[in-house]
């Protein structure tokens, strides 16, 4: 056909490489065909796994045409074919018909290999039960190809669960742990990592004999290594009696074979034997107390790092795992120069998501405790390459910045000098709170939490970017969770904030909207807000009137709270609002006064008694501090505050209160007796 | 063994509990935002001179025995504003820190020495001279040793002509929240927060702190909080 001169050469091009490469919907096409030989079907499916391999996008195409019931459509004739012969008696090499089924099922495990969407179009298709009637098969290779398969089904979570419930399961399962067959064995290891997920399925699992199996198999070849690492983390994670019975006579040097592992030549069982040191390590704490084999460990995952695939993605997300909630191993990671390395990683640039994440994961939990490390970090200049990060178009690595700064942001030496508190921060963070996913939505609001805490005069900055206006929006939000964590950054923005910015963030937040959040349904979501309403009283005297203004509706509703809510928590809070109020001038501590004393119609007690007598020493403080304030000497109204808190029988309550095992409360109810006590006159 | 001190004026019997003691408890007086004022004594053999100082907690961890926050020094000659300064401060609970301060130039007999002069450290000394009072229980005790070291000055450079290369021994009162301190530089001879003032060796009195807890303008005490994520 003629063309014009301009398109003849792409069409050429495209035209080699339709004769190089098979068009996939051509191939697709053949493998529905019934008019279609053995080899040309072999060759189809030969075409669309080596197309398909290592290769979302080809995948994802090859999906869209329905590859994936075609191809388990060939796998499921063959395979049908081949037990009738079977039934039938024959014996004979079937050699055509063999190499169908494990390309097919090769073809199978390469749609689900790291891709979700393909595993759910291979359970789609019902590939399971006939892969699994492969393992089984006369021929070797048919059942490698097979276990092969699903162990890379059974590596996503779409995978059916297994049910360890069922004895036959229980048999099938270990039959499989048992076979000879390093792909079945691993098969069977990777059934247990998938679905063992209780601490019941750790029991009956290790009851089955499938821990002694998997620590067995810890000397097999590289396959049943690697699997057996994996499943023995699953069956000894939060399980100190399993880990017991390892450490114990029968399974004698079985940790030590792991350790050893971790010196293992292949990277991926250097990795998996650390990960499995690391599970016994948090799940039985006294195990792995030297500091030899943890700062070796810690080596050995930076080492791990510089593994350019999957085993170096994973890496950090072990090392977080290590020194995560850890004081002892993060100063151990601190001396040995971890900040240092993973900063130097993160300097090469750029980076896989999942490598990001991790690495900042890792640098967030080793910021988490010590404040050496945080200062390291931010030396190695830690903020630039989370505020890079904090842009970043990947959702988890947006969160794990915000998680990284978040811990940095614990140094309130750092937030002291403000060095948080600047727009290269605050506008991406802003940005983030509103977020359309609610785990970076809530990283980035308790990142924002902490950096407005900032002592200097710069909650300014963070007003001017927008960032009061989307906290108080998210205050109204549908979902409590966005709700308690926006409600405890406005706390702390409102924590010692001058006059004027305290009067710009009650203008934007409402009395009826603070009124709405001190009886919001959940007790966390109150707290906060009461914690809220408490800063906002505490500071100048004037600032008391913003709870009293309107004819004191705030006040009601926090009194009201007082009265009926039952969380410590939020007692403590609302306690500590009345009694900053009872700081304030006469009428403040009269109107603490009539809420404080009077005993309601339906209680048995006034609130003050009530709070007095907690079996909460924080509850029993803030009460105390109130009855400081209002018996306060040398004010106008003081006697008579001091006799009707006579008259309510305080005193002799306060004086069983100096025998108190709080000190703080002791030292109060003293102080607050003393008052109680000055001369009538 | 650790000794567990009553709240009385006399250290009580050394107790069988484990060595480890628990946090010091929590004072309200002590808490994140509160303030303090008072004076610091810079007098020298040839002058007197205090200057009016401002205290502030900003933070408060007890876990790890630390408290830090600002101190701002008004009435400083030579200076056009007020100084401020961030310390941190390591709080004597025999679990992180004990009365040894083991740095900062600190010799055990200047410790001795800074801290005798606390009348309510009298209980303690004998303890202390033994192991720097690690054994003693001062979870019930009345009154908080400390150590505050400036770390770094806030609104002015370095060449404001004060030094912050000292710390201060410093006893904070539970019960009326006043806090005595003593700055001790063990590089100036005189102890001498005036960088360019020189003496002659004489004793800590001449740089003694003393605050009390401040309502700011109220007729009570409030309470603010903030919690870190």
């Amino acid at each position: 056909m003629p063309t014009s001169a301009s398109s003849s050469a792409p069409i050429a091009s495209s035209s080699v490489s339709a004769q190089s490469r098979p068009v996939p919907q051509d191939l697709v096409g053949r493998l529905s065909s019934s008019a279609i030989s053995h080899e040309a079907k072999l060759k189809a499916l030969r075409d669309i796994k080596n197309q398909i391999i290592g290769n979302r996008t080809k995948k994802l195409s090859f999906l869209k045409l329905g590859a994936v019931p075609s191809v388990v459509g060939v796998l499921a004739s063959a395979t049908a074919t081949a037990t009738s012969r079977i039934g039938c008696g024959f014996i004979g090499d079937d050699h055509d018909l063999d190499s169908i089924i494990i390309q097919s099922a090769a073809a199978v495990g390469s749609f689900a290999c790291g891709f979700d969407a393909g595993v759910q179009a291979v359970l789609d298709a019902g590939a399971l039960p006939i892969l699994f009637s492969l393992v089984s098969h006369p021929n070797e290779k048919v059942v490698d190809a097979g276990a092969r398969s699903l162990r890379l089904i059974y590596q996503s979570k779409l995978a059916p669960k297994f049910d360890f419930f069922q004895d036959q399961n229980i048999h099938f399962l270990l039959s499989l742990l048992n076979s000879e067959n390093e792909n079945v064995s691993g098969l069977g290891a990777s059934i247990v990592t998938h679905s063992c997920e209780t601490k019941v399925e750790q029991n009956v699992l290790e009851d089955a004999g499938v821990l002694k199996k998997l620590i067995s198999l810890l000397a097999g070849s590289m396959i049943q290594r690697d699997a057996s690492l994996e499943s023995l983390a699953t069956l000894l994670k939060e399980n100190p009696a399993a880990i017991l019975k390892i450490l114990g006579t029968e399974h004698r040097g079985a940790l030590d074979v792991v350790t050893e592992l971790t010196r293992d030549k292949y990277p991926r069982t250097r990795l998996l034997a650390c990960m499995c040191l690391i599970v016994v390590r948090n799940s039985y704490p006294s195990y792995l107390q030297d500091v030899r084999t943890k700062t070796q460990l810690i080596a050995i995952l930076l080492e791990l790092l510089d593994d350019a695939g999957q085993v170096g993605d994973e890496a950090p997300y072990a090392l977080s795992s290590l020194i995560a909630g850890k004081e002892d191993m993060q100063k151990l990671a601190f001396e040995d120069r971890v900040a240092e390395k993973l900063c130097k990683h993160l300097e090469k640039g750029p980076l896989q998501a999942r490598r990001l994440q991790g690495i900042f994961l890792a640098l967030a939990d080793l910021c988490s405790l010590l404040e050496c490390c945080r200062s390291r970090f931010l030396s190695l200049k830690g903020l630039q390459f989370i505020t890079n990060a904090l842009t970043n178009d990947n959702a988890d690595v947006q969160a794990a910045a915000c998680i990284c700064l978040r811990n940095v942001a614990r140094s309130v030496k750092n937030l002291s000098a403000g060095i948080f508190m600047n727009e290269p921060v605050i506008i991406p963070l802003v940005h983030l709170i509103c977020d359309a996913s609610t785990s970076v939505q809530v990283a980035a609001l308790d990142a924002i939490s902490n950096i407005v805490v900032d002592f200097m005069t710069h909650k300014t900055t963070f007003i001017q970017c927008g960032g009061l206006k989307q906290l108080v929006q998210l205050s109204k939000s549908m979902d409590s969770t966005i709700r308690l964590h926006s409600l405890w950054a406005l706390k702390n923005l409102m924590f010692l904030v001058d006059d004027r910015c305290k009067e710009t963030i009650f203008a934007e937040l409402t009395q009826s909207t603070l009124r709405s959040l001190i009886r919001d349904p959940e007790a966390a979501v109150q707290e906060q807000a009461l914690a809220l309403v408490r800063n906002i009283v505490d500071g100048s005297v004037e600032c008391i009137e913003f709870i009293l203004a309107d004819d004191a509706l705030l006040f009601h509703e926090v009194v009201r709270q007082l009265q009926c809510a039952s969380k410590t928590e939020v007692l403590v809070q609302g306690m500590y609002v009345l009694s900053n109020v009872a700081s304030g001038t006469e009428l403040h501590k009269e109107a603490v006064m009539t809420q404080l004393l009077p005993v309601r119609p339906g209680d048995n007690q006034s609130i003050m008694f009530k709070f007095l007598q907690s079996d909460d020493s924080r509850l029993r403080t803030a009460a105390l501090w109130a009855l400081v304030n209002l018996c306060l000497p040398n004010f106008p109204g003081t006697y008579r505050r001091v006799l009707s808190i006579r008259n309510a029988g305080i005193s002799s309550h306060l004086k069983n209160m100096l025998h108190d095992p709080c000190l703080d409360v002791k030292l109060r109810a003293r102080t607050a007796l003393a008052q109680l006590l000055i001369p009538d006159a | 063994m650790p000794v567990r001190l009553a709240e009385s004026s006399i250290p009580s019997d050394v107790s069988d509990d484990e060595p480890e003691n628990a946090p010091l408890p929590t004072c309200t007086l002590l808490s994140v935002g509160q303030a303090f004022f008072g004076t610091q004594n810079v007098s020298s053999l040839q002058k007197d001179e205090a200057w009016r100082v401002n205290v502030r907690i900003q933070g408060c961890d007890l876990d790890h025995g630390y408290l830090c926050g600002t101190m701002e020094a008004l009435n400083v000659p030579m200076a056009d504003t007020p100084v401020i300064t961030f310390w941190e401060g390591e709080i004597v609970d025999t679990n992180n820190f004990t009365f040894f301060t083991g740095k900062w130039g600190a010799t055990s007999e200047d410790d001795i020495k800074h801290w005798t002069k606390f009348s309510s450290f009298s209980p303690l000394l004998s303890q202390v001279e033994k192991d720097g009072g690690k054994m003693l229980d001062l979870t019930n005790y009345p009154y908080i040793f400390m150590r505050w070291k400036e770390q770094y000055f806030v609104n002015v450079g370095t060449d404001c002509g004060l030094t912050i290369a000292g710390f201060y021994y410093v006893c904070f009162s539970c019960g009326d929240g006043s806090i005595n301190g003593y700055y001790y530089d063990p590089n100036s001879s005189s102890s001498n927060r005036l960088m360019i003032v020189e003496l002659p060796c004489c004793d800590s009195p001449f740089q003694k702190l003393e605050l009390k807890s401040t309502k700011e303008g109220r007729s009570g005490f409030s309470f603010g909080l903030y919690e870190l994520k």
